[in-house]
């Protein structure tokens, strides 16, 4: 069942930029899917539009048969997203209200916060730094804190901007085990990213971006041979001839 | 950045901390207020409290003086300004009665420093804007959840704006903006990009607010009056009485 239609969505910024040029796409209920395209080939600009932070001046996008446009409230509470820059998504002052502050705009009862942003922090290991400021929070922890915070509204999609930008070892190994946890529970991710090496072994399908088109659309083995002619290095397995291998075991 | 997380919230269980945000917020104003009477007996026993309390909320007095140690530097200069006077010459003189009275308005102000110490430290944010919010309720005119949302932002702001100050300026001096002389042309170079900056930032800020839902009508921490605070505000009113006593 598809849960996101985007049909013939044109994007252009006020200085006359065109970061979406006829972008026709359809996510499917529970699909795994990455998004990889050069650094300003509009991937961050797509996800906006999706969530309702931006709007089309031409063609539609609805989320659960609901347009986006009409209804962004809707939307935004059916799609989460992990922004790129995870400093910027904290809003709480300290790591409980961050948390809270979802369900909060919900307004859900008090109980039920709890006992969700309990769920979350515990989802992304972070229990007992609720009353942490989140400026304190290295870089991997903050990124987990922005993932509870979008998790904590309970949300059916899930979109990371660049999730793994920043990270490093373990910390990009934990976030990749998160995001598969979450895929086996049921959610639909979809990830945009410029290195596909962490996470395409984990994908069903992969979309290509050039200048803000759609430029192929599959299932990861078909896409990826020839990827460098879109601005994107494959990964190294498929460099060695060895197809696509996970990133860890 | 330190220096205004300092005097920040502590997890704790301690008496204050299990007050109503609400209570705190009376007995500050209250207390600040019997405090202007500069009455002795009142400000020896609410010394005396408030080291209870702070004894009991789990800080410690070098912490607390360390703290708020730019304070007592504005204490010097309110206790200079008070008691020195200058008769006849040019000759400074220290007069006994006058510093007696200087000394009580430095002591007032310290006691309420104090007093806000001990409540940011006992109080979430988020509760004290709650508690703020019950109280601005009543007045008309006045949106009292706008006016927490603000106090919330700022509260989040500042530490971000004063972070990328110093990343400008740092980045700047990398460049060699000290061999400029002109201070003119430096405040510029320094505050345009932090003003682009602030409101890049302020915008980003705005969109993951929008991603998340927010609207006015959010849910509020739940505050509740409990005999604590009935026996909070009954040695609160013990206390400022006394300002009576001669
Ligand atoms: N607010 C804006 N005003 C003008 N142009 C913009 C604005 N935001 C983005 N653009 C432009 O739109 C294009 C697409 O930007 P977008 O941020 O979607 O790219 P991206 O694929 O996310 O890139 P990256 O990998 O660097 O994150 C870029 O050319 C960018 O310069
Ligand atoms: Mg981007």
């Amino acid at each position: 069942m598809s849960i996101i239609q985007i049909s013939h969505l044109y994007h252009r910024f006020a200085d006359g930029t065109q970061a979406l040029d006829d972008v026709t796409l359809t996510f499917n209920e529970g699909e795994f899917t990455v998004i990889a395209g050069a650094n300003g080939s509009g991937k961050t600009t797509l996800l906006r539009h999706i969530n309702g932070l931006l709007f089309s001046e031409s063609g539609t996008v609805a989320v659960c048969g609901k347009s986006v446009k009409g209804d962004p409230f809707a939307a935004r509470q059916q799609v989460g997203m992990v922004f790129q820059d995870a400093d910027s998504q904290i809003v709480g002052e300290t790591v409980y209200d961050d948390v809270a502050f979802g369900p909060e705009n919900l307004s859900l009862e008090r109980q039920q916060i709890n006992q969700r942003v309990n769920h979350a922090l515990a989802a992304v290991d972070l229990s007992g730094f609720e009353n942490k400021m989140p400026h304190h929070l290295s870089g991997g922890e903050k990124r987990r804190l922005a993932i509870a915070g979008v998790l904590a509204m309970a949300p059916r999609v899930l979109m990371m901007d660049e999730p793994f930008s920043n990270l490093d070892y373990p910390a990009t190994c934990r976030v990749l085990e998160y995001i598969r946890n979450l895929h086996k529970n049921g959610h639909t991710i979809i990830i945009t990213t410029h290195d596909l090496e962490k996470v395409i072994a984990h994908a069903q399908r992969l979309v290509i971006m050039v200048q803000g088109s759609v430029v192929e659309d599959g299932i990861p083995a078909d896409v990826i041979d020839g990827i460098e002619r879109y601005g994107i290095r494959p990964p190294c397995s498929v460099q060695l001839g060895q197809g696509i291998r996970p990133w860890v075991n | 950045m330190g220096e205004l997380t300092a005097i920040g919230f502590r997890p704790g269980q301690s008496l204050l901390h299990r007050l109503d945000p609400r209570t705190k917020q009376a007995l500050l104003m209250g207390l600040s207020v019997a405090g202007l009477w500069e009455n002795l007996t009142f400000l020896v026993l609410c010394t005396v409290v408030m080291m209870l309390c702070v004894n009991d909320a789990g800080l410690h007095i070098r912490r607390l003086i360390l703290e708020i140690r730019y304070f007592f530097f504005f204490l010097c200069l309110v206790f200079g300004v008070r008691a020195i006077t200058f008769t006849g010459g040019w000759t400074p003189t220290l007069r006994a009665d006058v510093a007696g009275e200087a000394l009580t308005v430095c002591w007032r102000l310290l006691l309420v420093v104090i007093m806000g110490v001990l409540l940011m430290a006992t109080t979430r944010t988020a509760d004290i804007r709650a508690a703020l919010v019950w109280y601005l309720k009543p007045i008309p005119l006045v949106d009292e959840k706008m006016a927490a949302t603000m106090l919330g932002l700022v509260v989040r702001f500042l530490p971000v704006i004063l972070f990328q100050g110093a990343e400008i300026a740092d980045a700047q001096r990398a460049r060699g903006i000290e061999r400029r002389k002109n201070p003119l042309i430096r405040l510029m170079r320094f505050t345009i990009p932090l003003f682009r900056r602030v409101f890049i930032s302020a915008d980003e800020l705005a969109a993951a607010m929008q991603a998340r839902c927010y609207n006015e009508q959010r849910t509020f921490p739940e505050l509740s009056f409990t005999w604590r605070d009935g026996l909070a505000i009954g040695v609160g009113i013990l206390t400022s009485s006394t300002v009576l006593l001669p």
